[in-house]
C-alpha cells in the first residue's frame, strides 16, 4: 500500500511536468492547427538556457524567468519565420517542418554543449521528507507542485483574462475573431510564445530531477499520448491526462514490470521486458483513438475534413 | 506506365550501375544506399503521396523487413526467398499499422502511426529470440540465387533490379482502378464514398502494397549492413524517409528517387567538405544541423519538391513562363493547396 502511494506521488510529479508540455502542444494546435513535434526541443533548449543562466550565478527564480523569456522569443521566432510561410502547405509538410526544427535544435545543442550529461545546478534544497511511510525528495515535490501550479495558473489565465479570451476567440473562429477586431496573427504568435515558455520551464524542471542531456528532446513525444488521451483540443484534458499518464508510467515501472518479468522468466525464455513504461502510453493512445477518438475531454467533430 | 517511363527507369538503373562500377568500392556503397532508400521512398510515396495516409512508422517497417530477412537468411534460406519473406511480413505488419486508418483520418491517423513506431521499436528490443535485443541481430552474408553477396558491389545488382521493378509496378498500379481510387481517397474520402469506392478496402491495399515494398527494402538494408539493431530503425529513420519524398516531390513519379539520392548523398557531401575544412570533431553534429536546416528551408521555399523545381527550370529554359499555380508533372501531382487547417 505504501509502495502504491509512493509510486502515485512520484507519478504525479512527473505527470505534472508532462502536462506542462502537453498544454503547450494543445495551445499551438488550437490556435494554428499545427501539431508541434518541436515541443521537446523547446524543453531541451529551455533547460540548457536555464543551466547557462544559473551557472552564471543568477538566483534560481530570476534565471528561470529569463530562460522562459528567451524561450518565448524563440517560440515567436519559430512561428514567424518557419510556420507562417507554410500556412497553406499540406499537413505532412507542416509536421515534417516541426520535425526538422527538432533535428536542428538537437544538433545545435550538441555542438554547443556536447553529448555528455551535465549536472544541473541545485535549484531546490537537498533532502527529503517521509510522511505516512512515503519517502520523497524535495526535488520531486518542488518540481511537481511548481508544474501543477503553473499549469493551473495558465488554465486560469486562459479562461479568465482578456488576453485569454482573445486567445480562445482566435482559436475558435478565425474570421469571427478578425471581424471583432482581434489581431489573429499576433494571437497565434502569442500562443507559440507561451507554449515555448511553458515547455522551457518543463525542461528546466526535468533537468533538476534527472540531469541535463540531449535526451530531454525526446520528452516532447510523450505529449502525443497525453493530448490524444485528453482530447486534442482540450487544455484541461491535457492537464488531467498528463497526470494520469505520469501515474500510469510510475505504476508500470514499479508494479507491472516486476510482476510481468517474474511471470515471463518462469514460463518463457524472455528475461526482461525492457522499458515497458515507455510504450504503455502509446498502447493507451492506440486504444483511445480506436474507442474514443475525441479523447476524454475533446469535442466530437474537432477533426477537420 | 508508358514506354517512356520504362526507358527512364532502366536508364537510371544503368547509369547507377555504371557509376557503381566506375567509382569502385565507395561508389558501389553509395549507389546501393541510394537504390535501397529509393525503394523505401517509393513505398512511402505510394502511401503518403498517392493515398494521403501519413505514416511515421516507415522506419520500424523497414526494421521488420531487416529482421525477417536476417532470420530467414541466417536459417540458410536463399536471399531471394528471404527478401520475399520480408516483403510478406512487411505487408502484414503494414496492414496492422493501417488498421486504425479504417476509423481515423489525417492527423489522428498520423499520431496512431507514431504509436506503432514506438511499439515496434520496443518489440525489437525485447523479442530476444528473434531480434537479439539491444545488441542487434548479426546477419550472415546471403547468397541470392546461389550467388554469394559478400560486398556492396555484389548487392548493387539485386538492389537496382528491385528498384526498377518497384518503380514500374507502382507507376503501372496508378493506371489501374485501384490506383485511381488511391488518388480519390487522398483528395476526399467523402467524394470517394460518393463514387462508390470502398475507402477502407482501398486504404488496406495501399498499406499491403506499400508494406510489401518496404519489407523488401528493409531486407536489403539488413543485408547491406549485416546487422539489424533497434537504434537503426527509429523515428529518425522515418523522418529521413518523409524528408525524401517531400524533398523529391510528394506524389510525383520521379520524386522518391530524386529525394532518396538527395537525402543519402547530402550527408556524404557535408562529410567530405567538413573533412577538407578540418572540422571533423563536430562533424556529425554539423551534418545533422545542415540536414535539418535544409529540410526546413526546402519546405518553406519549395514545398512541392525538387521535381517541381526541375520542371520549372526546364520550362524557363525553353522560354515558357510557368503559370503561377504550376503543378508538378507526373500522374496525380499535388493535392489542392487549400488544405483546411
Amino acid at each position: 500500500m505504501i509502495l502504491v502511494l509512493q509510486l502515485a506521488v512520484a507519478g504525479l510529479a512527473t505527470g505534472s511536468v508532462y502536462a506542462l508540455i502537453a498544454i503547450g502542444v494543445v495551445l499551438i494546435y488550437k490556435c494554428s492547427g499545427v501539431v508541434n513535434f518541436a515541443q521537446g526541443a523547446y524543453a531541451m533548449v529551455g533547460a540548457y538556457v536555464s543551466y547557462v543562466l544559473l551557472s552564471a550565478g543568477l538566483p534560481p527564480i530570476l534565471g528561470v524567468i529569463f530562460s522562459m523569456a528567451v524561450l518565448a522569443a524563440l517560440g515567436t521566432l519559430t512561428e514567424r519565420l518557419v510556420l507562417r510561410p507554410m500556412l497553406k502547405a499540406q499537413l505532412v509538410a507542416v509536421m515534417m517542418v516541426t520535425l526538422g526544427l527538432l533535428i536542428v535544435s538537437r544538433a545545435a545543442c550538441l555542438i554547443i554543449w556536447g553529448p555528455d550529461q551535465i549536472a544541473f545546478p541545485k535549484v531546490f534544497p537537498e533532502g527529503s521528507i517521509s510522511a505516512a511511510g512515503i519517502f520523497i525528495t524535495y526535488n520531486y515535490i518542488a518540481a511537481g507542485i511548481l508544474a501543477l501550479v503553473l499549469s493551473l495558473g495558465f488554465l486560469a489565465f486562459y479562461q479568465f483574462t482578456p488576453i485569454g479570451l482573445q486567445q480562445r476567440c482566435a482559436a475558435d473562429n478565425t474570421r469571427a475573431a478578425l471581424a471583432i477586431g482581434i489581431h489573429v496573427s499576433n494571437q497565434v504568435s502569442l500562443a507559440w510564445a507561451m507554449s515555448a515558455a511553458l515547455a522551457g520551464l518543463a525542461g528546466t524542471l526535468l533537468a533538476t530531477l534527472n540531469g541535463l542531456s540531449l535526451d530531454l528532446a525526446g520528452i516532447g513525444m510523450i505529449a502525443f499520448p497525453v493530448i490524444v488521451v485528453g482530447g486534442l483540443s482540450s487544455l484541461v484534458g491535457a492537464l488531467i491526462a498528463g497526470l494520469l499518464l505520469g501515474v500510469l508510467q510510475s505504476f508500470t515501472d514499479g508494479l507491472l514490470t516486476p510482476a510481468l518479468e517474474d511471470f515471463l522468466r518462469a514460463h518463457t525464455s524472455i528475461y526482461s521486458v525492457g522499458a515497458l513504461q515507455q510504450v504503455v502510453p502509446y498502447a493507451l493512445l492506440v486504444a483511445m483513438l480506436l474507442l474514443r477518438p475525441q479523447g476524454l475531454f475533446g469535442r466530437r467533430g474537432t477533426e477537420r475534413v | 506506365m508508358s514506354t517512356r517511363h520504362i526507358a527512364i527507369a532502366i536508364g537510371v538503373a544503368v547509369v547507377m550501375a555504371v557509376l557503381a562500377v566506375v567509382l569502385g568500392r565507395y561508389g558501389a556503397y553509395l549507389v546501393n544506399a541510394v537504390a535501397i532508400a529509393a525503394i523505401g521512398a517509393l513505398s512511402l510515396n505510394l502511401l503518403i503521396g498517392y493515398c494521403g495516409q501519413i505514416s511515421f512508422a516507415q522506419g520500424a517497417l523497414l526494421g521488420v523487413g531487416a529482421y525477417t530477412a536476417g532470420n530467414l537468411g541466417n536459417a540458410g534460406l536463399d536471399g531471394a526467398v528471404a527478401i520475399l519473406g520480408a516483403g510478406v511480413l512487411g505487408a502484414l505488419v503494414s496492414a496492422l499499422i493501417g488498421l486504425p486508418a479504417m476509423r481515423l483520418r489525417g492527423l489522428y491517423f498520423a499520431i496512431a502511426t507514431l504509436a506503432a513506431q514506438a511499439i515496434l521499436e520496443y518489440l525489437f528490443k525485447i523479442l530476444d529470440p528473434l531480434t537479439n535485443g539491444v545488441s542487434g541481430l548479426v546477419i550472415k552474408p546471403p547468397s541470392i540465387f546461389g550467388i554469394p553477396m559478400t560486398s556492396d558491389e555484389s548487392l548493387v545488382l539485386p538492389s537496382l533490379v528491385l528498384l526498377v521493378i518497384a518503380w514500374l509496378v507502382v507507376s503501372r498500379l496508378l493506371r489501374t482502378d485501384l490506383g485511381r481510387a488511391f488518388l480519390v481517397v487522398r483528395e476526399s474520402e467523402i467524394v470517394a464514398k460518393g463514387m462508390g469506392i470502398d475507402v477502407g478496402h482501398t486504404k488496406l491495399w495501399a498499406f499491403l502494397i506499400g508494406g510489401f515494398i518496404a519489407g523488401m527494402a528493409g531486407a536489403l538494408i539488413g543485408f547491406a549492413n549485416r546487422l539489424a539493431s533497434p537504434e537503426a530503425f527509429t523515428l529518425d529513420l522515418s523522418a529521413d524517409y518523409i524528408a525524401m519524398i517531400i524533398i523529391g516531390g510528394l506524389g510525383t513519379w520521379p520524386g522518391p528517387i530524386i529525394g532518396a539520392a538527395f537525402v543519402v548523398l547530402l550527408p556524404e557531401v557535408i562529410q567530405r567538405v567538413g573533412e577538407a575544412a578540418g572540422i571533423s570533431d563536430i562533424l556529425s553534429a554539423l551534418r545533422e544541423l545542415a540536414f535539418g536546416l535544409l529540410i526546413i528551408l526546402f519546405l518553406i521555399f519549395e514545398p512541392r519538391g525538387l521535381t517541381a523545381l526541375l520542371s520549372r527550370i526546364k520550362l524557363r529554359r525553353i522560354g515558357v513562363v510557368p503559370p503561377a499555380g504550376l503543378r508538378a508533372t507526373g500522374e496525380g501531382s499535388q493535392s489542392p493547396e487549400g488544405r483546411s487547417r
